[in-house]
């Protein structure tokens, strides 16, 4: 597009060195009207155009007003109509063209109204002003004549929303898209963790200082003992066992290593368990508990 | 026997000064001494007529409530991450705390007409045997 | 089968300079023995890439782009005829069900002809326009050859298309003049992504209809850089279709003729465009091929990607949530004779999708390695934190290239129970934890209590 511009810019620059030999279509008379809507007749901002260079200032175009361009077009010095009278408005951030046709009568004389209405909705959005440029064209061997004329700020109206269609699919590649993880859940701060874990810790020696207070002692162990020893020794024996390999479970067995201990553990436990409790029915019953 | 020593000493002397002094003070200061005086009636019946063994296994009940507490105030202090492990450990107390009732309704000597079928050993085999299922469970599900 | 495929593509390649990656069965559709003359050098130079170019009547009755249900060719060209019609073998349904079948058609209008009514509702389908009336062509008051068209200003002269959008490869560009000459300019649907222009008319050229008898135009069909003189279109099965406004383009009269523009002798360079649009159109440029594509969990050690057929993809099945994954593919370029490392265009990148239902992760592909005919590219990322039946999805479509779509699906699981971290090591659980052992501990001790606690005096008195 850039380039294509500058080609014809420089078709431009040769056809201008042409000219002498050739005669070449140009405008005269050409003026530029903005006419807001409500407002009279010769109201509003009126220009006028120069063949070989563009209007300093920019038009503004609002919501409501219509751009008028009148020109006479002129072959040589004399008015005559050409084959093409076009107004060529050029987006310069997306190069999109759009030319508006002037209606051009025998003599020359060329108009063409614009209004917000006419143009596309790329133009309307458009935060430069947009270069607006005249092409006059026949057949024949005059030299055509394009020239941008004056720059076009198109003023929306903020408060009228504007509908600007979905862009339609074209294949691009699109924006990456990053998975958002969920974060982790996050463990209290420590000092509180271990204020507590050490309440709990505590209570152990709390209970067995309340169990010393009430006057709780093992002194049967040796008498248990005495009437039965395997069996006693067998049965607190695997309930100690049993809670190691509890212990291990937790830290590094698997199930399969635990099971079988277990189920050991177990038997032995129900069969020690059974004679020792009799033992302690003994004592009960002799009123020694 | 701290508690015993308690009750003599601080119980007579508020209930004796303040009844006079203050006659027509409101209902809910008496109220409140009769809470306390029932309080303390039910506490000196407690100590003088519980057997001691039974005393032994309440202290244990007690043991696990106040371990219960503790690790339920820390969850509702920094929330339940990780949450297996909590229930793990505070059902750990609970359901240790419903089998060590259990065993003490079965053998209170209160109870001897209830559970006559049921001797106190057989009762304790179910206790150990319940409780090592539970210790069980909860080691498999803490992770 | 792919060891044979690209075994058959070796050998091909063998025999033959350049040949279209997808067949050289060439029909050309022209309506009387004498144009053919005019066509000479193009068709020789057809011939000359390896194409076996058959030269069909639209009158004829053996003509059929079909045979047993099959494609009897696989490109055709179709230039302007002098009838209305184009006959029961060229309907626009079966020039349809021909693209379908992976048919690649060069489509040449011309002003002078009135366009074939079965060409028409093609165009139509396609969402492509021309003119309605018979004769309408574009004229540039500016860029128009004044040798040949001094009066007329219909012989357009223009320079190859630059790039014509960023991130889209150029395979139409050049050095010189490419001649228009009286061109049925086209204009392309908004909607379809499928369209594309190739050669734009410079912003000055209009199209107008000469039968016209107003002296000025009043209401052009199409102006400046709307209007098209040739354009693409791939369909989503990569099929090709290029429509040429103007088949004297393809004519040995333009082919290298002597013209001036604005003043200066230059010589036309149509050859090289005819060359360069009918080796895309017939797949001999912009035929990508996807080699090899692995992924693996990613554990510090980049893979190598094997591109040997001999082993194997051998991708796992499976991957667990938050895992590190790597991911490699190999793509190809066909360009003309053989397989090249394919390059992406500046601004454009090969995207992989990791979805379930939608995208979790969209990410550029980045280019690791070059192989002697394939760029591998690759990128590595997180498996989600979401469990479930996954793809991992390349699909790579863009103008001018044929359509690249690539799933393998692997199943992202979740932690499996003995992945988690233990409950030590996290300290949050430490009371808890305490909670267990000290409700176990005290447990032992009242159970050694009650086995062995021997009774105090006082309870033993209280109870007698």
């Amino acid at each position: 597009m850039k380039l294509l511009h500058s080609f014809t810019s420089s078709l431009i620059v040769s056809g201008a060195c042409l000219a002498s030999a050739a005669s070449s279509w140009s405008f005269q008379d050409a003026t530029i009207a903005i006419q807001s809507k409500g407002a009279g007749v010769g109201a509003g901002t009126k220009e006028t155009l120069n063949p070989n260079t563009p209007l300093a200032k920019s038009v503004s175009l609002g919501a409501t007003d219509t751009l008028k361009l009148l020109l006479t077009t002129t072959d040589g010095k004399k008015a005559k109509r050409p084959h093409q009278a076009f107004l060529t408005l050029t987006d310069p951030t997306t190069g999109l063209e759009e030319s508006f046709v002037l209606s051009v009568k025998e003599n020359g004389k060329g108009k063409v109204d614009l209004t917000q209405k006419d143009l596309p909705v790329q133009f309307l959005t458009s935060a430069k002003p947009i270069p607006a440029s005249i092409v006059i064209g026949s057949f024949g061997s005059s030299t055509a004549y394009k020239s941008t004329a004056f720059d076009l700020n198109v003023s929306r109206d903020p408060n009228v929303p504007l509908a600007i269609p979905e862009p339609p699919t074209r294949y691009a590649a699109e924006q990456e898209i990053h998975h958002i993880f969920r974060d982790d859940p996050r463990s209290p701060p420590k000092i509180i963790t271990l204020v507590f874990a050490a309440a709990v810790l505590g209570a152990v020696p709390v209970l067995l200082g309340v169990w010393a207070t009430l006057g709780a002692n093992v002194n049967h162990f040796g008498k248990a003992f005495g009437n039965a020893p395997i069996s006693h020794g067998l049965f607190f024996g695997s309930i100690l066992a049993m809670e190691g390999i509890f212990f291990l479970y937790y830290t590094s067995w698997n199930l399969f290593q635990t099971l079988p201990a277990a189920t050991i553990v177990g038997s032995v436990a129900f069969l020690s368990g059974s004679r020792a409790l009799s033992e302690v029915q003994e004592r009960r019953l002799a009123g020694l508990r | 026997m701290p508690p015993k020593q308690r009750t003599p000493s601080s119980q007579p002397a508020p209930s004796s000064t303040s009844t006079p002094s203050k006659p027509t003070s409101s209902k809910a200061a008496s109220n409140s001494m009769d809470a306390q005086a029932i309080a303390t009636d039910i506490w000196n019946k407690y100590v003088d007529k519980t057997p001691q063994r039974v005393k032994l296994l309440d202290s244990f009940l007690a043991f696990l409530v106040v371990v219960g507490v503790l690790q339920f105030v820390y969850c509702v202090i920094v929330g339940n991450f990780p949450f297996n492990a909590f229930l793990s450990g505070f059902s750990a107390t609970v359901g240790q705390f419903v089998l060590t009732a259990s065993l003490r309704i079965q053998t209170n000597p209160e109870n001897k007409s209830e559970f006559e079928s049921i001797s106190h050993e057989r009762a304790f085999a179910d206790f150990v045997f319940g409780s090592l299922l539970l210790h069980f469970f909860c080691v498999n599900f803490i992770n | 089968m792919r060891w044979l495929f690209s075994l058959v593509v070796v050998a091909l390649l063998a025999a033959v300079q350049a040949v279209s990656f997808t067949g050289k069965r060439l029909l050309v559709v022209l309506d009387e023995a004498s144009e053919k003359e005019k066509y000479s050098v193009f068709l020789g130079d057809l011939e000359g890439r390896g194409f076996h170019v058959t030269t069909e009547s639209p009158k004829s009755d053996s003509l059929s782009l079909f045979r047993h249900g099959e494609r009897a060719y696989d490109h055709v060209v179709l230039l302007p005829a002098k009838s209305k019609g184009l006959g029961p073998a060229l309907t626009a349904n079966l020039i349809l069900d021909f693209l379908k079948k992976e048919g690649n058609i060069l489509l040449a209008l011309s002003s002078e002809s009135a366009t074939p009514t079965s060409v028409q509702s093609l165009l139509l389908e396609l969402d492509i326009h021309i003119p309605s009336d018979k004769g309408a062509l574009v004229v540039d008051h500016f860029n128009y050859d004044s040798s040949s068209a001094s009066e007329k200003h219909d012989v357009l002269l223009l320079p190859y298309p630059t790039n014509l959008k960023s991130g889209v490869k150029n395979y139409f560009g050049g050095d010189g003049y490419i001649a228009v000459p009286r061109a049925v300019g086209q204009t392309l649907g908004n909607e379809s992504p499928l369209l594309a222009p190739i050669l734009r008319a410079p912003s000055t050229a209009y199209s107008y209809n000469p039968k016209d008898e107003a002296d000025t135009v009043e209401d052009p069909f199409a102006t400046g850089s709307q209007l098209n003189l040739v354009s693409a279109v791939q369909a989503h099965n990569s099929a090709r279709l290029a429509v040429l406004g103007s088949a004297e383009i393809l004519q040995n009269a333009w082919f290298a003729e002597k013209a001036t523009l604005a003043g200066k002798d230059i010589k036309t360079a149509n050859r090289d465009f005819a060359e360069k649009l009918s080796s895309w159109t017939f797949k001999e440029t912009g035929v990508l091929k996807v080699g090899k594509l692995i992924h693996y969990l990613d554990e510090g050690v980049s893979k190598k990607l094997n591109s040997s057929v001999a082993v194997p993809e051998n991708n796992p099945k499976i991957y667990r949530i938050k895992q590190d994954v790597a991911f490699q593919v190999e793509i190809s370029e066909y360009s003309n004779t053989h397989l090249t490392p394919f390059v992406p265009a500046d601004g454009d990148s090969i995207q992989l999708e990791f979805s379930m239902l939608s995208p979790f992760h969209r990410l550029d592909l980045t280019p690791i390695s070059q192989t002697a005919n394939s760029t591998i590219f690759g990128v590595s990322f997180k498996t989600p934190d979401q469990h479930g039946i996954f793809n991992f999805h390349v699909k790579y479509n863009r103008p001018f290239l044929t359509n690249i779509e690539e799933k393998r699906q692997v199943t992202v699981r979740h932690f499996a129970h003995d992945e988690w971290p233990r409950s030590w090591q996290i300290s949050g659980a430490w009371v808890w934890i305490g909670g267990i052992w000290v409700t176990v501990l005290g447990w032992v001790a009242f159970v050694g209590l009650w086995l062995y606690s021997a009774p105090t005096e006082k309870s033993i008195k209280k109870t007698q």
